[in-house]
Formats: C-alpha cells, sequence, structure tokens
C-alpha cells in the first residue's frame, strides 16, 4: 500500500507559489497497476516523482513499505560519458547489489543494443535511450515500477517487448504508469488516478477514468 | 530486493558515486585516472620549483623548497580544492539526483573524502620525491600535521557546502569565491611565514582563520619554525561555527535544492 496523506507540492515562482497538487489523499492498494491521466501540466510526473522519492511534498506524507523503483523517463539519472554497461554497474552498486556481471548482461540482451550498449550513454538516440532505460529497470526486481510515457519510444517491436516483459512482471509487481496512450492503459493498469482541476480521484475502473478524462 | 540498514545504503551510494565521479572526470584523458594524482603532483613541483629556488636561504631556519612544501600542499589539497568542489557540488549531481538511495549530501560526503585521500596520497610522493633529492621534507610531527591538516580540511569541506547552499539562489556567490580565491591565497601566509609580517599588523592577518591553518601545520611540520600568531582555538571556533552552519542550512534547503 502506498499511502498519500494529504500532499501538496508547489514549485516557487516570481508569482508566488504555484501549487502543482494540493491536498491530495489517495491509497493506492497492493495489487493494483495504476495509471496517472490528466492534461499537460496537471502534475503527472511531479507525482510520479514523489513516489520516487526524488522530489518531496511541501506538505503532508507519502507512506509506503514497498521497493518503489525510480521514476522512468527518458531524461532519467545516467551520466552521458559512461557507457551503457558503466551505468549498469553503477544503479547495481547503489542498489546494493554486488554481483553486477547477471544484470549487465541481461540488460545487454534486453535492449538490444549490441555494441552500442559499451558506448558513451550520451551517444544514444532518444529511442535508444528509452529502450536502455527501460531494460535497466527490468534489470531489478521491485515492487512498484515508475514509468513516465517512456513506452512510447522505441519502435513497434521493441514496444511489444515491453509489453510482453510489463506483463511478465506484473505477476510479481505493480507498475505505475504515465501515458497518454489509451492502449498502453487500457492493457497494462486495472486502476487510475485522474488529476484534474488540481484535484486527484482513484478510479477503480480504467474505462470510466479514461472516459471522465476524454470529457475534461 | 532486501532491505538495508540507513548505514549500509549511505556505504554502497558514496562507492558508486566515488566510482561514477572518477570515471566522469578523467575517463576522456588519455593517462585516466593516474591524473587524480599527475595534476596535483605536477602542480605542486612547479610551485616548489618556481618558488623554492628562487628565495634561497631566506628563512634560515629551512630550505626554500620544504617550506613552499609544508604551506602550499596543504593550502590548495585541502582548502582550495574541497571548498570548491563542494560548491560546484551540484552540477555533477543532477544525473545522480534521480535516484532515491542518492541525496546530495552523499555528494558531498564523496568529494571530501576523495580530496582528503588526494592530498594524503599526492603528499606521501612529494615527500618522498624530496627526500629522493636530498631535502629534509618529513614533517617534524607528522600526527600533528595530520591533525592539523584535518581541522583545515573540515573548516574548508563546511564553507564549501555553504556556499554551495547560498549559491543555489545566489550565484554570484560562485563567481565572488572564485575572484576572492587568489588575494585570500596572498592574506594567509601561504608563501610567506607571519615572522616577516610587522608586528603591527599580525593582528590584523591573525583575524583569518586560514592563517591560523596555515602557521599550526608549519608549526608541526618544520622543526624551527615557531608561530607569533598561531592559535588552535581561534581555528577551532571557525572550524565549528562552519560545520554548525554548513549543516543546519543543508537541513533546511536540501529538498529545495534537489526540486526541478
Amino acid at each position: 500500500m502506498i499511502r498519500l496523506e494529504g500532499v501538496s507540492k508547489y514549485y516557487p515562482t516570481r508569482f508566488g507559489p504555484k501549487y502543482v497538487l494540493k491536498d491530495l489523499n489517495i491509497d493506492l492498494p497492493d495489487g493494483r497497476d495504476v495509471a496517472i491521466l490528466g492534461a499537460n501540466g496537471a502534475g503527472k510526473s511531479t507525482l510520479l516523482r514523489l513516489l520516487g522519492g526524488i522530489d518531496f511534498p511541501s506538505y503532508g506524507k507519502i507512506h509506503s513499505d514497498r521497493f518503489i523503483s525510480w521514476p522512468l523517463a527518458l531524461a532519467s539519472g545516467f551520466q552521458r560519458n559512461m557507457s551503457g554497461r558503466e551505468n549498469v554497474r553503477f544503479v547495481c552498486r547503489i542498489h546494493g547489489v554486488r554481483e553486477t556481471e547477471a544484470i549487465e548482461e541481461y540488460v545487454k540482451e534486453f535492449c538490444e543494443l549490441g555494441a552500442s550498449f559499451e558506448l558513451p550513454v550520451g551517444s544514444y538516440s532518444s529511442g535508444m535511450s528509452a529502450k536502455y532505460s527501460f531494460a535497466v529497470s527490468m534489470g531489478f526486481d521491485f515492487d512498484t515500477y515508475l514509468m513516465d510515457e517512456i513506452t512510447s519510444v522505441g519502435d513497434a517491436a521493441f514496444r511489444k517487448k515491453c509489453s510482453q516483459a510489463l506483463r511478465d512482471k506484473r505477476e510479481s509487481s505493480n507498475i505505475i504508469l504515465v501515458s497518454h496512450s489509451e492502449n498502453m492503459v487500457r492493457e497494462q493498469c486495472n486502476a487510475a488516478i485522474l488529476l484534474a482541476y488540481g484535484r486527484a480521484e482513484f478510479y477503480e475502473s480504467v474505462d470510466r477514468a479514461l472516459y471522465r478524462y476524454r470529457n475534461l | 530486493m532486501k532491505a538495508r540498514s540507513a548505514f549500509s545504503i549511505q556505504r554502497d551510494v558514496i562507492f558508486a558515486i566515488f566510482l561514477r565521479e572518477m570515471n566522469s572526470r578523467f575517463s576522456t584523458y588519455t593517462f585516466g585516472n593516474i591524473w587524480i594524482l599527475l595534476e596535483p603532483v605536477l602542480m605542486m613541483s612547479v610551485f616548489v620549483v618556481i618558488f623554492g629556488v628562487r628565495g634561497r636561504g631566506e628563512f634560515g631556519y629551512v630550505e626554500p623548497p620544504v617550506f613552499i612544501l609544508a604551506s602550499f600542499l596543504p593550502f590548495r589539497l585541502l582548502w582550495q580544492s574541497p571548498m570548491r568542489r563542494n560548491m560546484k557540488a551540484m552540477g555533477g549531481a543532477r544525473g545522480l539526483l534521480g535516484f532515491r538511495q542518492v541525496r546530495l549530501f552523499d555528494v558531498f560526503l564523496t568529494r571530501s573524502l576523495v580530496e582528503a585521500g588526494i592530498f594524503l596520497v599526492s603528499g606521501t610522493v612529494l615527500v618522498l620525491g624530496m627526500l629522493w633529492l636530498g631535502f629534509d621534507a618529513v614533517p617534524m610531527d607528522p600526527l600533528k600535521t595530520l591533525y592539523y591538516g584535518m581541522i583545515l580540511w573540515l573548516f574548508a569541506c563546511s564553507v564549501g557546502i555553504l556556499a554551495c547552499i547560498v549559491a543555489d539562489f545566489a550565484r554570484e556567490v560562485e563567481k565572488t569565491i572564485g575572484i576572492l580565491t587568489m588575494p585570500l591565497m596572498f592574506l594567509s601566509a601561504v608563501f610567506y611565514p607571519m615572522t616577516i609580517i610587522p608586528t603591527a599588523y599580525r593582528g590584523l592577518f591573525a583575524m583569518n582563520p586560514l592563517v591560523h591553518a596555515n602557521e599550526l601545520i608549519r608549526e608541526a611540520w618544520l622543526p624551527l619554525y615557531e608561530s607569533p600568531v598561531a592559535d588552535p582555538g581561534y581555528l577551532y571556533v571557525w572550524t565549528l561555527c562552519a560545520m554548525a552552519l554548513s549543516i543546519a542550512s543543508y537541513r533546511l534547503r536540501w529538498q529545495r535544492m534537489v526540486a526541478r
């Protein structure tokens, strides 16, 4: 269970504090794969960053006893002048994995980058980095995976592979997904949070959430 | 995944950042990681030669190259480098902060420890090199030298953290400190002992805590030197204040600093 208690987040701007999220109270039950829906600027990515623990609510608390992945976005924290393999090692080390060989090989095989895996991450195209970040997170066993639009990039074959991998992961863990693709949401999620008008609503049914989302 | 204690997470993270920093700093050079030692050793050698050979027999109680080594080595590697590395920590930390395990403080801690390590190793190399060339460069009281070096390092790291936090809302601080570095070096009794300052001005010079650090290290390192102003208590107070202020402001600001 991930519980948000009175979570507000604002960013200071020169017009005063700009609230992105205001007083959210949501429980995300275990065993649910949640989509976060909302218009641009509604705070989807911010909510994901809060859940991922790399940004912090201005007020309120987030309680969780789960292993949550880092928020998987296109520009996640990889060192541009280190090779793909070295970045995997870094991620392994901060997660306390000493034997990095197995994960390195898994990621190399999964991301299908071939020799580029040994080249600096900065030289990857956007599609390649999406594949790469996705593959890295699949190398670890989290309880909850956070994904920010990551699956929308990449070629058709890889998207298929991603869907398959996510389906397998969902047997044992959950995902929280930000996506504008309705197909993706329908396929991978069985609950949704709709962010609109500064509020958040939790929907047990994806179809209802999508209906509301379309008619905002 | 299995849960780790806070301590073991921090240990893992610091080790990971350490390797990553080594990589990002030196991987583009032909000689790679050797530069981490080559750079300070080369720079110190140049200074020792330029300033040391010029003033032959100026001091009477110590050979000039040894004098320069005993003053400039700690000042450069325990004050300037850690201070500047910590001040600029945000630039390198941006990417790292995309992982929840990594906190800004780990970046400070890693950089501070790396700088201390560089001092110890390149100091040893330089002292051995000077011995080989026939100078008596070994500190008279090695433990005391290291102890005062450690105080200077703590002071430098705290000032660096403080500068980094202030620079987060006033970038000018970085520029100001950059401009002040040179004059501060000339005011900090690095290339001269306090004994050559006229008695009337010594009090003024002694307001600067770095003067005390340099003089204390010099007293411990050179057998015959006795400083007219050095006061450990004064340095401790400055160090404690800097540490308290930097940790307190870090606690107040760190969440804002990592927010985008």
